[in-house]
């Protein structure tokens, strides 16, 4: 694998507007059940403060990926760009993957009887454009950028947020901007 | 939490069962001439179309079961595609046991007149029961690998409640348990006592080992906050109740007695013994699959 993929969250600069979750819905005409994009809201108490904060996730085409570790089908592949393509005409719906996943992104279409996934739109990478969702963001909360040790030493650049499964158990190419602690505002 | 599965319930279970008759029936022959032929040819049918039962169960659990070869696909890194290879493999196996069940010719009944068995015949019996002890073996080894198998595509880092020995261990023990209580219902009538009493020692000790070992792993759940979940959830659940009395207190009272008492020929009682244990097995398996608690986001959305 020559680099690895992933995506850039700034829950900062995210004002929940679910754009993304609507761009990834559009682009690839997915059923009303399956989310491969889904935004989440973070607990206050999670991070003290009084305000919503927001992150986005689809797919984070993990360093160690589970579900292509399970599938009996090899219905998995990682590119050498690090992008987890799963491909559903291989897939028999056993379910395996959507069991051993810690953030639910395989998720089954009940229509088609197999599992689907964000693949970080590759055919749009490929003809080097911006993954519908990233396209899509208003604010420009969520990037398209390279994992690695120069982005990780970076200020503020979070590999979790609370609420979210350890990245431990699958390294996922995802990275986070908290939300910075502001200004609170108090009357009395 | 899990949905009750009822293809994987069946697949597992009555696969477990159908490998259980046969190391059982590898196990009574280890002295050779000890295993009635007739008891062999009833445990290799009853296991074969357990075998079958239990692969064609385990199609339902698929969205495409049409497809279901590709399953072999990854055996490098997936458990299923490995548990999936060694099934087919046992079946392979054990039609080799059918075809020597079928050829088989029945033992001598006890206390023949020793005279009128010629050498040859001997030596003809002696190869059967060599082939026989040998085709048993190859097949329980088989049938164990797949069932560990089996039980290693739980051992998933995402779920605490299986991440661990204990779906190796719950497997491998419903296999004894239940492998032996349905070969002594098979032979209730062909088992000498002491290859009975044998067998319901061995029920008991897969009764109390699973019992025991659910109490270790239960106190292991409550290290991790996923795992406290399943286990909340199977104390409060009537099922995990029914479980108990069902597949460890009511069989572990029955077996006690009937050891103690010597009743080990009573037909209604091996019978109601593997009635209760079958069942305490199924709604085992159940709640394994319905107290799965995975590790997820527990951000809101
Ligand atoms: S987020 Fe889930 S589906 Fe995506 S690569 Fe990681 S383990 Fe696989
Ligand atoms: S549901 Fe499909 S993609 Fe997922 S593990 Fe099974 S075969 Fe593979």
């Amino acid at each position: 694998m020559s680099k690895q993929l992933g995506f850039l969250h700034n829950s900062e600069k995210c004002v929940g507007c679910r754009g993304c979750e609507m761009a990834c819905k559009n682009e690839y005409q997915i059923d009303a059940a399956p989310q491969w994009r889904k935004v989440f809201q973070l607990h206050e108490e999670d991070f003290s403060l009084p305000t919503r904060m927001f992150f986005s996730m689809a797919c984070n085409h993990c360093a160690h990926p589970e579900c292509l570790r399970v599938c009996p089908v090899e219905a998995y592949t990682k590119r050498d760009d690090g992008i987890v393509v799963h491909d559903p005409n291989r897939c028999i719906g056993c379910r395996l993957c959507t069991m051993a996943c810690p953030y639910d992104r395989p998720q089954i279409n009940s229509a088609k009887k197999k599992v689907e996934k964000c693949n970080l739109c590759y055919q749009r990478i490929d003809n080097g454009e911006q993954p519908a969702c990233v396209a899509a963001c208003i604010p420009g909360a969520l990037e398209l950028v390279e994992i690695n040790d120069i982005l990780d030493q970076k200020t503020g650049v979070l590999k979790t947020l609370p609420g979210l499964p350890s990245p431990k158990l699958t390294t996922p190419s995802i990275r986070f901007i908290g939300p910075k602690q502001g200004k609170q505002i108090r009357r009395d | 939490m899990g949905d009750w599965e009822w293809p994987l319930i069946l697949f597992t279970v009555l696969g477990q069962i159908a490998i259980g008759i046969i190391v059982m029936l590898w196990w009574l022959d280890r002295d050779r001439d000890h295993l009635d032929t007739q008891l062999f040819k009833q445990g290799v049918y009853v296991s074969g179309g357990l075998l079958i039962l239990a692969l064609l169960a385990s199609l339902f659990h698929l969205g495409h079961p049409e497809v279901a070869y590709r399953a072999l696909a990854h055996l490098g890194s997936s458990w299923l595609s490995r548990e999936i290879l060694l099934f087919l493999l046992t079946f392979l196996a054990w039609i080799n046991l059918f075809w020597l069940s079928r050829r088989q010719t029945s033992s001598h009944p006890i206390g023949a007149d020793a005279a009128t068995i010629t050498t040859a015949e001997i030596a003809a019996e002696g190869q059967q029961s060599g082939n026989r002890s040998l085709g048993l073996g190859i097949t329980s080894v088989l049938g164990l690998l797949g069932i560990a198998s089996s039980a290693m595509i739980y051992v998933l880092p995402r779920v605490p409640a299986w991440n661990n020995v204990g779906p190796v261990l719950f497997f491998l023990l419903t296999t004894g348990l239940l492998g032996a209580l349905v070969t002594l219902v098979l032979g209730r009538k062909l088992l000498h006592p002491t290859q009975k009493k044998l067998l319901l020692q061995c029920s008991l000790g897969c009764t109390i080992a699973s019992l025991l070992f659910y109490v270790i792993y239960a106190s292991m759940l409550s290290a991790s906050m996923e795992g406290a979940t399943s286990l909340n959830f199977l104390l409060s659940s009537p099922l995990f109740w029914a479980r108990a009395l069902l597949g460890w207190f009511a069989p572990l009272l029955l077996l006690v007695s009937m050891l103690k008492n010597s009743q080990v020929a009573k037909t209604n009682l091996i019978l109601t013994l593997t009635l209760f244990s079958v069942l305490g097995e199924v709604l085992g398996r159940a709640l394994f699959y319905l107290s799965a608690t995975g590790i997820q986001i527990t951000a809101l959305f």
